[in-house]
């Protein structure tokens, strides 16, 4: 469940603020990650000798999310959006600017040197690259050991006891533990990479694109091994993608990132059957289907241009220079003057859009989402 | 109706010191004025291979033709000199890349690039071949084509980058376009871009796209025949519409299956497709893909199956937009074709013989030798 933010303005325009919101979220137990206004801004410096300060980067500027125990929770979005950053952040590889993350009622941004240890165990990170994040020095096994030498758990003979183990829970055979990387294949690699994070026994792991570097027959292999091994071994996930239809086959629910912002915050079938902001809308209509009867009829909401560069975010909405609805409305002066916060949309549905109800109804939305309607000359027919 | 380009039996090795590799082992297809054919398959699949090939532009000295033709409109390439060759390549042929910025030239400006490609094939001054560079930028959208021109590829965006590709390989009105992963690169809104851009020209142009890719989802919606490749093979080759309908290989039912979709309900179980692609070192025998298949049987390890006509029970769909001059055949190498109710559960549904297991390969698991 997402808190509102604080903003400052409150814009005039009526939103279905729904009853009860935050305060839902606190009638189950408390979250095991909650984080809260988080920032990380990148400092842009020039000159050689005096360094001036002449800017940032705002990778991730106001994000909230919460995640509970045993769930799986998507951040999905383009290139450059800030999901990578969140999720290096929550696990502390990059220091916030500002903000909370809260992980099982410890505030983790403040934490330094030993305590921050302890805790970093308990959040492991599965990284894309399965050839650039395993040490080609390292024999396999010698890898999957690493944290297990870090953090002193266990004598020597249990530590190789313990990653035979993980060997056969990832389905390596323990054969292979005197390989190096360079021996295995892709999908292997990326076995080894989520041994290694399960080693010493995390709640939390953080997966950052753990398939898009991986050949598409193997990627489900992949998927159905992180499945397989949250239910068995009680994980929490935080399961950073590009690919939509991925995020969804695995996700309980997605957050919808844009530019450093989290735009829109659903169950994952709810956020795939009712998309409400006009960027998810978009991006669930470019997602393209392996059928090509339904790629004939569908209907697609093209985005023009690109995403404007996090050193200087459009005022406002930081979606409303490509925003289609906005196009719609006669260009509202709103959505350049006024941060949208993510609220209560229906309750366990958040958005951040000042026209999330016009968003919802308009007919784009409803040809996207193949809801029959009259020819409407403005859409893209594609095939 | 002659085919404009037609590839027959084309096989590619690359020798290096101690190995062999047998990239495209005996790939035909062909590709009719205005025809738009997938290539899909993943990494290693030979799917670029083979279209570097037909340009002649494999790394040299590695690799070779070492068999088969590649004829466009008449003539072989495989067996033309350079020079003529270079008549073809770009004017007639024309190749996308994948990623926009290392085909690009960093340090020349977008006009030198485009004006330099126009003049090298047409007899035109620099300042006619500026005009239609101009015209080119603003017909694949982008903004401000002239202050685009002077600017270096660096100053742009990935899809502005590829839409610069685009419009150079367009310049000069060629017949066949070879798009090579176009959109892998890019993110999804700006991948749905550029494809309806590519497809938007091509018919306006009249050229025929060859697109090479690894995503199901982008064939579907933009070809009107797919050619499923794996390890140098095609394995399946069908109109759009009936490979989707009625795969028949177990590799194109397996990767059907192994992809999660949007369009489906949720939390429908994947089936992944076991072990890891060969390693292309080993000279193929028997089929390529009998080390990962559900529905081996032991003639599998031995005997390469040949891509041909398959036993239909239904009649071949064509593509609905009318255009009626595509092959309509559907055809598939394999020896033991999964049936359509295996087809849409994903796995062999225990009619059949026992699996073999006994293969004279490794189980094909991807840890080349020690």
């Amino acid at each position: 469940m997402i808190a509102p933010q604080p903003v400052e303005q409150t814009p005039p325009m009526e939103r279905a603020v729904a009853p009860g919101g935050p305060a839902a979220a606190r009638e189950e137990e408390p979250p095991l990650l909650e984080v809260r206004d988080l920032k990380v801004h990148f400092p842009i410096r020039q000159g050689i000798i005096l360094e001036r300060h002449v800017g940032d980067v705002r990778a991730v500027d106001g994000v909230s999310l919460s995640i509970r125990r045993g769930e799986t929770l998507g951040l999905v979005g383009e290139s450059g959006c800030g999901k990578s950053t969140t999720g290096r952040a929550i696990i502390r590889l990059y220091t916030p600017t500002s903000g909370t993350v809260v992980f099982d009622g410890v505030e983790l941004t403040r934490l330094e040197g030993e305590p921050l240890r302890r805790m970093r165990r308990r959040m492991q990170m599965i990284f894309q690259d399965p050839y650039a994040s395993l040490n080609p020095r390292m024999t396999a096994g010698g890898i999957v050991r690493e944290p297990l030498d870090i953090h002193s758990i266990g004598t020597k003979a249990e530590r190789r006891e313990r990653v035979r183990e993980l060997f056969e829970i990832v389905g390596l055979s323990p054969d292979l533990m005197d390989r190096y990387p360079h021996e295995f294949s892709g999908g292997q690699r990326q076995r080894i990479g989520v041994a290694r994070a399960l080693a010493v026994r995390p709640d939390l792991v953080v997966a950052d694109e753990p398939i898009s570097a991986l050949d598409v027959s193997i990627q489900a292999q992949i998927i159905n091994l992180l499945e397989q091994l949250q239910g068995q071994l009680q994980l929490t996930y935080l399961f950073i993608a590009h690919d939509l239809s991925v995020v969804r086959h695995i996700s309980d629910r997605i957050a919808v990132m844009y530019l450093g912002h989290i735009v829109e915050v659903a169950g994952s079938r709810e956020l795939h059957d009712r998309p409400v902001h006009p960027y998810t809308v978009a991006l669930l209509s470019a997602v393209p289907v392996p059928d090509p009867e339904i790629e004939g009829r569908r209907r697609r909401i093209i985005l023009e241009g690109d995403v404007p560069s996090p050193a200087s975010p459009p005022s406002g909405c930081v979606f409303h220079t490509r925003c289609w609805l906005r196009e719609d409305l006669g260009r509202p002066a709103l959505c350049e003057t006024a941060v949208p916060p993510l609220v209560d949309h229906t309750p366990k549905h958040s958005v951040a859009c000042h026209f999330a109800v016009e968003s919802e109804r308009s007919p784009r939305t409803q040809a996207v989402l193949g809801v029959p309607n009259q020819d409407d000359p403005s859409m893209t027919k594609v095939g | 109706m002659m085919p404009l380009l037609e590839v027959r039996d084309l096989v590619v090795r690359f020798r290096t010191h101690d190995d062999v590799v047998h990239a495209v082992n005996g790939v035909s297809f062909t590709v009719e004025p205005g025809d738009a054919l997938g290539l899909v398959g993943e990494s290693g699949c030979g799917k670029s291979v083979t279209n570097l090939a037909i340009l002649r532009l494999l790394p040299q000295p590695a690799g070779r033709i070492e068999g088969g033709s590649a004829v466009f409109d008449g003539t072989n390439l495989t067996s033309l000199p350079e020079s003529a060759l270079r008549r073809i390549r770009g004017r007639d042929i024309a190749m996308i890349f994948q990623d926009p910025m290392t085909s690009l030239n960093p340090v020349l400006t977008i006009d030198e690039q485009m004006v330099e490609t126009i003049q090298a094939h047409r007899d035109i001054g620099k300042a006619g071949a500026r005009a239609r560079a101009m015209e080119l930028l603003d017909m694949v959208g982008i903004p401000e084509p002239s202050q685009r021109l002077r600017g270096y590829p660096h100053q742009l965006s990935g899809g502005m980058r590829q839409r610069v590709m685009i419009a150079m390989a367009l310049s000069l009105e060629p017949r066949v376009l070879i798009a090579d992963e176009p959109t892998t690169a890019l993110d999804v809104t700006i991948q749905a871009q550029v494809l309806e851009l590519i497809e938007k020209i091509a018919r306006e142009q009249h050229t025929a796209i060859i697109l090479i890719t690894h995503d199901l989802g982008v064939v579907a919606g933009r070809t009107k025949r797919v050619n499923v490749m794996y390890a140098g093979f095609v394995v399946e080759a069908a109109p759009t519409g009936e490979l989707f309908a009625h795969p028949l290989h177990p590799y194109t039912v397996g990767l059907l299956h192994s992809i999660p979709r949007i369009d489906r309900a949720e939390g429908e179980p994947l089936i992944p497709i076991e072990g890891a692609p060969p390693d292309l070192r080993d000279k193929p025998v028997g089929c390529a893909f009998a080390p990962r298949c559900a529905w081996r049987i032991e003639r599998c390890w031995t005997d390469t199956p040949e891509l041909k006509d398959a036993a239909h029970d239904g009649p071949v769909r064509l593509n609905t937009d009318g255009s009626g001059e595509i092959d309509g055949r559907h055809r598939v190498a394999c020896w033991n074709v999964p049936t359509p109710a295996e087809a849409r559960a994903g796995r062999p549904l225990g009619r059949r013989l026992p699996r073999s297991t006994a293969g004279p390969a490794p189980a094909g698991e991807g840890e080349s030798g020690s």
